[in-house]
């Protein structure tokens, strides 16, 4: 067990920077999710830790350890590749015992861990078989499998459900997030996919381009995300944004886009006030934009006229895809909303719940 | 319905007939230039054929059927030949066989390994060079070696003398290579005494062997996933530990067909051994192949050599079924139910 630390950490391939000065600090026995869109640089990081790549330039720490110059074999990392690189020719059990046997680990006690991990992985039927002779679902626990048997400091997993189809996914991520209470070990978990990111972490590392953008909790990354992108990343359906102005008068601090203008609460409005005619990014959530029939009592809903565009009924809600002049948006509201394609209504903005992004920067401003 | 299940059944029967009619030229040519001199290759290895009965082949006057003389002459080593033993011969030939293979796949593997090494400088070059002596002809490839292995000026003693020169024996080298029949290492190969020309030979034709493994290897190399190394790295494995654990098993479904190629090419390598040692000295390096051509060419015995051939298919029948059966217990990994 132990922590994990990128300190300025660089990669370049070539002359190409891949990984621009990151820091994470994993603390122990966390569950720490790398996420972000494809090509930005995650499975990069996961390699160098694993000693797969060589960095630039910084230091990778596990524990207290300098590993920047060790073998990936004297890490005591595992990996879960998204491959799952299972040993083609090798039984399930020799997949598992692999490693085992190359420390020359006593055979009882291979055979003990293998059967255990086997058991909690719910494979034990398929030890004798070889990888081709198993579904996608079974090689990835088999690969999870080789990888606990080593208990190891830290489990990297690259993509591990990628592969799977959608139920499988949500039933194996529950049993990754078990495995990680089960084995009280560091985990750093690689996904592009925010869903299984939310879902399972106990904190995020959101990337971008090789930059990272916020770690933070889940929920304070979908509460307060620090800039555009993260805000766009997070929750899905994605936030929506509106070009827009600050208007500031008589102390009150209007929102004003080509179409509607909604205020901000009194409450919150100090950080703005100095902020008159300022270019922004205007982002709300789908969930705090609401049909005026079920709008949740107390809030401060400001009203917008819109058209519905589009509606998809989801069963248990439903997503009214909006247009207001040429801003086009989504609102999630309450099942039972009656509104249908092309009625005009109007709908209630929760402005307790907005976020406003400098139109440069792309920072939050708050 | 009735109807086009019918016509279905006639469409299926002419088209089950087509293929028949279209192999038919093929099976008649066959028939006149493969079946034919078979058969009658049998049929003359129970005679006493000779050039004499050229002119008239079967129908000779004189040709006499006598029966399996020609084959019991030939295991009892009864014919008037010098030096002949059909099964000392029958053993060199496995061994040559089984020894050059053992040779060019081990060698073919780990420098097709070697030159997969990622980063390395002028792989192409490497890999255009080592199919070099596939494309050179037997004929040249025999004179240069056997050049090289000239006693007075081959570049073999030469190369010997100077090594010898290192550790302080400043003699020159006559080593007489083709020549000499004592065996360097008596007893070596119980029944068949491996003379200095086998030597000569065998390094010679490791120049020619190795590259068509090497080959075969660096495409199978190619096929085995990069991550299976960075999943054993991270395992604990070494390179050497990679090399057996992965590489080694991976390669065996593309290396075992090579492997048997490579024995049955060796085993009738008929051009190189003529060219180079004639199948001496004292038919030490003879094949059954090129005993067979001398029986024809040398002593014009169709009879005897048309009983050496049936023989020679017999053995060739024998090593094919065997190594038909290795090469289809060898199925890739993923493709293998
Ligand atoms: N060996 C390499 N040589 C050169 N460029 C590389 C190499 N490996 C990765 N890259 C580049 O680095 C960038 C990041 O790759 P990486 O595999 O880390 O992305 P990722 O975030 O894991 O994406 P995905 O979600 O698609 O797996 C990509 O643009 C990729 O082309
Ligand atoms: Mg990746």
């Amino acid at each position: 067990m132990a922590s994990v630390t990128f300190q300025n950490v660089f990669k370049k391939f070539g002359d190409l920077e891949i990984i621009k000065n990151l820091n994470i600090h994993v603390e122990d026995k966390e569950f720490l999710v790398l996420v972000g869109p494809s090509g930005c640089g995650k499975t990069t990081a996961l390699r160098l830790l694993a000693g797969l790549e060589e960095i630039t330039d910084g230091e990778i720490k596990i524990g207290e350890r300098v590993v920047n110059d060790v073998a990936p074999k004297d890490r005591d990392i595992a990996m879960v590749f998204q491959s799952y690189a299972l040993y083609p020719h090798l039984s399930v059990y020799d997949n598992m015992a692999f490693g085992l046997k190359l420390r020359k680990t006593p055979k009882e006690e291979i055979k003990k861990r293998v059967n255990d991990a086997a058991e909690i992985l719910d494979i034990t039927h398929l030890l004798d078989r070889k990888p081709r002779q198993l579904s996608g679902g079974q090689r990835q626990r088999v690969a999870v499998g080789r990888a606990i048997v080593r208990e190891p400091k830290v489990f990297l997993f690259d993509e591990p459900l990628s592969n799977l189809d959608a139920k499988l996914r949500v039933q194996m991520r529950a049993e990754i997030s078990k495995l990680h209470q089960r084995l009280q070990t560091t985990f750093i978990y690689v996904t592009h996919d925010q869903t299984e990111a939310m879902t399972m972490a106990s904190r995020i590392a959101v990337i971008n381009k090789g930059l990272l953008q916020q770690l933070d909790t889940p929920q304070a990354l979908y509460d307060k995300p620090n800039n555009l992108f993260v805000a766009g990343f997070i929750g899905s359906p994605a936030m929506n944004f509106f070009s827009a102005t600050l208007n500031v008068s008589d102390g009150k601090v209007l929102v004003e886009t080509d179409s509607f203008k909604v205020q901000i609460p009194e409450a919150l409005s100090a950080p703005y006030k100095n902020l008159g005619g300022k270019n922004i990014i205007f982002g709300i959530r789908p969930e705090n934009i609401h049909d005026p029939e079920f709008a949740p009592p107390n809030i401060h809903g400001e009203k917008v006229s819109v058209k519905v565009d589009v509606t998809e009924l989801m069963g248990n809600e439903t997503f009214l895809y909006l247009m207001s002049g040429k801003n086009t948006f989504i609102a999630r509201v309450d099942p039972r909303s009656k509104k249908r394609v092309g009625d005009d209504m109007q709908v209630i903005f929760d402005m307790d719940k907005f976020h406003i992004f400098d139109a440069s920067t792309e920072e939050a401003v708050r | 319905m009735a109807i086009s299940k019918s016509t279905q059944k006639a469409r299926k029967k002419r088209q089950s007939n087509l293929p028949y009619l279209y192999l038919l030229p093929a099976f008649l040519i066959m028939g006149v230039i493969t079946f034919y001199p078979l058969i009658y290759q049998v049929i003359i290895s129970f005679t006493n054929f000779e050039s004499k009965h050229l002119l008239l082949g079967l129908r000779s006057p004189e040709l006499e059927f006598i029966g399996f003389k020609n084959y019991i002459d030939i295991f009892t080593a009864a014919l008037p030949v010098e030096n002949f033993n059909f099964f000392r011969v029958l053993t060199f030939n496995f061994w040559w066989a089984i020894s050059n293979v053992f040779l060019h796949v081990p060698a073919g593997v780990l420098i097709a390994t070697l030159l997969n090494t990622e980063g390395l400088w002028l792989k192409k070059i490497y890999r255009a060079a080592y199919i070099l002596p596939v494309v050179v002809p037997p004929l040249v490839v025999a004179t240069v070696w056997t050049n090289i292995f000239d006693e007075r000026y081959g570049a073999m003693n030469q190369l010997l003398a100077i090594i010898g020169g290192f550790f302080g024996n400043p003699d020159p080298v006559y080593i007489r290579w083709f020549e000499d029949v004592k065996p360097p290492i008596p007893g070596f190969l119980p029944g068949a005494p491996l003379t200095l020309a086998y030597y000569a030979m065998m390094i010679a034709n490791f120049w020619l062997g190795w590259p068509f493994m090497s080959v075969v290897a660096t495409g199978a190399l190619q096929s085995i996933p990069k991550d299976l190394y960075e999943a054993a790295s991270i395992d604990g494995a070494t390179g050497s530990q990679q090399f057996w654990n992965i590489t080694v098993p991976l390669l065996r479904p593309a290396m075992i067909p090579a492997a048997v190629y490579g024995f049955t090419l060796s085993f009738n390598l008929f051009n190189f051994v003529f060219f180079m040692t004639g199948g001496g000295p004292a038919r030490s390096t003879e094949l059954l192949v090129t005993f067979a051509y001398n029986l024809v060419r040398n002593l014009r015995w169709y009879g005897v050599a048309a009983a050496f051939a049936v023989i020679i298919f017999i053995v060739a029948l024998i090593v094919f079924l065997i190594t038909n059966r290795i090469t289809r217990a060898t199925q890739n990994y993923q493709e293998a139910g």
